[in-house]
């Protein structure tokens, strides 16, 4: 301990010797870190998985349960019609199934105040349970069939209500009242991965959930993706919604156990094979189950903006790297008569190397607190050029963990060369001169 | 002590080959006093690096207490020079940021000694060379002579067997050049080997013994030797 200290002394008089090369040193290797860091944490939220307990059991199934010829590829259509998920949800299999889409509309307390406008989830109850959404208050409605009744989040009723007390109350949706029969607690679900097919997953999650078959009653129309195969008018849910070819609905079901996923499979080609002999999916059999871990890629959703930025900032990060390793070499270089000098004392190569470990710790130190800071200010300036990233700029204990270990590898790297050539020097040679 | 058996050092580049040492045969007794002399370039500082283990050789052998030093690890040489050899340098080579404790400490860290042992060495080394009352000044405040003697402390403060000197006295003048010799003097009566590399005849004189080097040869002169005057 007392050597470690000695060497922690060593290394803060060697600074002092020379502090504007150290300052020029930390300062290109902190923006090098900071800039990658910053990209690294939208990179990191966008590709986290937020429900890692189950997001290797929740599943998107998707069929080629269309009339008419398929369109090129005949790849299944990433919604379905209400119809098919009728079809899909009766198996019985799933441990938990929902169907849902969103749409848009207006909110208020009574007909004089202004109208908020909020984004609605129209969904079933086993929602709340495949994404594991927190019940503050009340219950989810019973079962899937219409009422008007709306489950709200706690930060919209603080909003319309000035509490989150708000179980049993009215609300006016679109100015027809609903009940509101739940509170959820706050709850982001980051990226929205159950709306990744229409590319909305990096969006906030909704405040207000309405049952699907009230929507459908209510024409609520899909403020994403919606398509008619046949004559349906997608205006008119309540009437032509449930029967006709209009593809709007997404839908997840819950397969806990190897056995359900093999037997929903089965059960997915028995339902396709029953559907081609009835006449009424003309063309060839194409079944899809991604589960909600893979749901991004398979949609080939990923950003590729985030991507690009990744790897020119990883560039940018081996420059500096570069850059600092080169100021550092002539840091050491200057230094390199102490080296030899304490080789010749009796120091050996092992000791001169725990002496840059350590030098090596004080650069990752201090090199982290510059790093954090740039990468501070650059996630406030991404957030600020692309406001929709902002959900995704919060630092947790892995992202600063990741960041200390790569301040620690980089900083290493800038000090390895240059102490290797420092220790491994003409010992006489430094020492005459 | 120090046995030399056909000792060669050879400095190669990429054009030329320069023999540095040729054939070096040299015994050197516990507490001798030798001094190294012979022209510039004539390979004594090479000798002298040699000896301390900064340099290898190419051929011959070398034993220190009579154990060869051909062979050893890097650790097993760093603990040699840190245990049994100490150094003074013509250009004192001390650290300017390090007060003088901190200088005379440094090799004692090495070692492994616990605070307290290598306070009570740097100390007495202190008083040794006359500068107790300093020990907390930074080599830039003393003189050159101040400063040499705080070199002889740091070398002595391990009880080192063998003491390499080169050129200890080169950048002082007279006065200071003889304090220093006296030290060293009293230090090579206290029981310690010294080995130095000398220009001046006057300073080889005050050794016990002197080896001439000329073209990387020993020469065939003897130049002085007390015991044979006796």
């Amino acid at each position: 301990m007392e050597q470690l200290q000695y060497y922690f002394k060593i290394s803060l008089i060697s600074i002092k010797r020379a502090p504007l090369p150290y300052l020029l040193t930390v300062l290109i290797l902190s923006l090098g870190l900071g800039m990658f860091f910053a990209n690294a944490t939208f990179y990191y939220r966008l590709n986290s998985d937020p429900l890692p307990q189950k997001s290797d059991k929740l599943f998107f199934p998707m069929m080629l349960l269309v009339p008419g010829d398929c369109d090129s590829g005949c790849e299944p259509p990433p919604v379905l019609s209400y119809s098919n998920v009728q079809k899909l949800g009766s198996s019985g299999i799933p441990t938990a199934q929902a169907a849902m889409y969103s749409s848009d509309s207006y909110v208020r307390l009574d007909s004089k105040q202004q109208p908020l406008p909020v984004r609605l989830r129209l969904t079933q109850r086993d929602f709340f349970q495949l994404f594991d959404v927190p019940v503050l208050a009340g219950s989810i409605w019973p079962d899937n069939s219409a009422r008007y009744e709306v489950v709200i989040g706690k930060q919209l009723a603080e909003k319309l209500y000035g509490t989150a007390d708000v179980v049993g109350k009215s609300l006016l949706v679109d100015d027809r009242h609903f009940t509101i029969s739940a509170v959820i607690n706050p709850w982001q679900m980051l990226p929205r991965l159950y709306d990744a097919n229409n590319g909305s997953h990096i969006s906030e999650t909704e405040q207000l959930f309405m049952p699907l078959e009230t929507a459908y009653d209510l024409n609520y129309m899909s403020a994403t993706m919606s398509r008619t195969m046949d004559n349906t008018d997608y205006r008119q849910l309540a009437t032509q919604g449930r029967t006709g070819a209009l593809h709007q609905l997404q839908f997840w079901v819950q397969l806990d156990t190897p056995a359900q996923q093999k037997a929903y499979k089965d059960f997915m080609l028995q339902l396709a094979q029953s559907e081609q002999a009835a006449g009424r999916h003309p063309v060839h059999i194409n079944n899809q189950l991604p589960a909600l871990r893979d749901i991004v890629r398979y949609f080939g959703r990923e950003s590729g903006d985030v991507k690009a930025y990744a790897l020119v900032t990883l560039l940018f990060l081996v420059v500096c790297v570069f850059n600092a390793s080169h100021l550092s070499l002539n840091r050491y270089i200057s230094n390199q008569y102490e080296f030899s000098l304490r080789r010749a004392l009796g120091a050996s190569r092992w000791q001169l190397q725990q002496q840059l470990l350590v030098d090596v710790v004080v650069l990752t130190c201090i090199t982290l607190v510059f790093a954090l800071l740039i990468g501070a200010a650059s996630i406030q300036l991404m957030n600020y050029l692309w406001p929709f990233n902002r959900l995704f700029a919060s630092w947790d204990l892995s992202l600063l963990s990741a960041l200390l270990l790569l301040s620690l590898c980089c900083s290493y790297l800038v000090t390895l060369y240059p102490s290797l050539r420092a220790s491994f020097g003409a010992l006489n040679q430094q020492l005459k001169e | 002590m120090i046995e030399l058996a056909g000792l060669s050092k050879i400095f190669r580049t990429e054009l030329v080959e320069t023999h540095a040492l040729r054939d070096i045969s040299i015994s050197v007794n516990e507490g001798e006093f030798v001094a190294l002399t012979g022209p510039s370039g004539s390979g004594k500082s090479t000798l002298l690096n040699v000896l301390g283990t900064l340099e290898s050789f190419e051929q011959g052998d070398y034993l220190l207490d009579g154990k060869s030093v051909k062979g050893l690890s890097d650790r097993e040489l760093s603990t040699l020079r840190n245990e049994k050899i100490g150094f003074i340098f013509q250009g004192f080579n001390l650290i300017k940021d390090y007060s003088l404790f901190d200088n005379i400490e440094l090799p004692l860290r090495y070692r492994g000694f616990k605070p307290a042992e290598r306070k009570r060495r740097v100390e007495h080394a202190l008083e040794t060379v006359g500068l107790a009352a300093r020990r907390d000044y930074h080599p830039s405040q003393l003189s050159g002579g101040q400063q040499q003697r705080v070199a002889i402390a740091r070398a002595i403060a391990g009880s080192p067997r063998v003491l390499l000197a080169d050129e200890p006295t080169g950048n002082l003048d007279s006065l200071m050049a003889r304090q220093v010799m006296e030290l060293l003097d009293q230090i090579n009566r206290d029981g310690c080997t010294i080995l130095m590399v000398t220009h001046d005849p006057d300073q080889a004189r005050r050794a016990s013994r002197q080896i001439q080097i000329i073209d990387g040869q020993l020469s065939d002169a003897v130049l002085y030797d007390p015991l044979a005057v006796a």
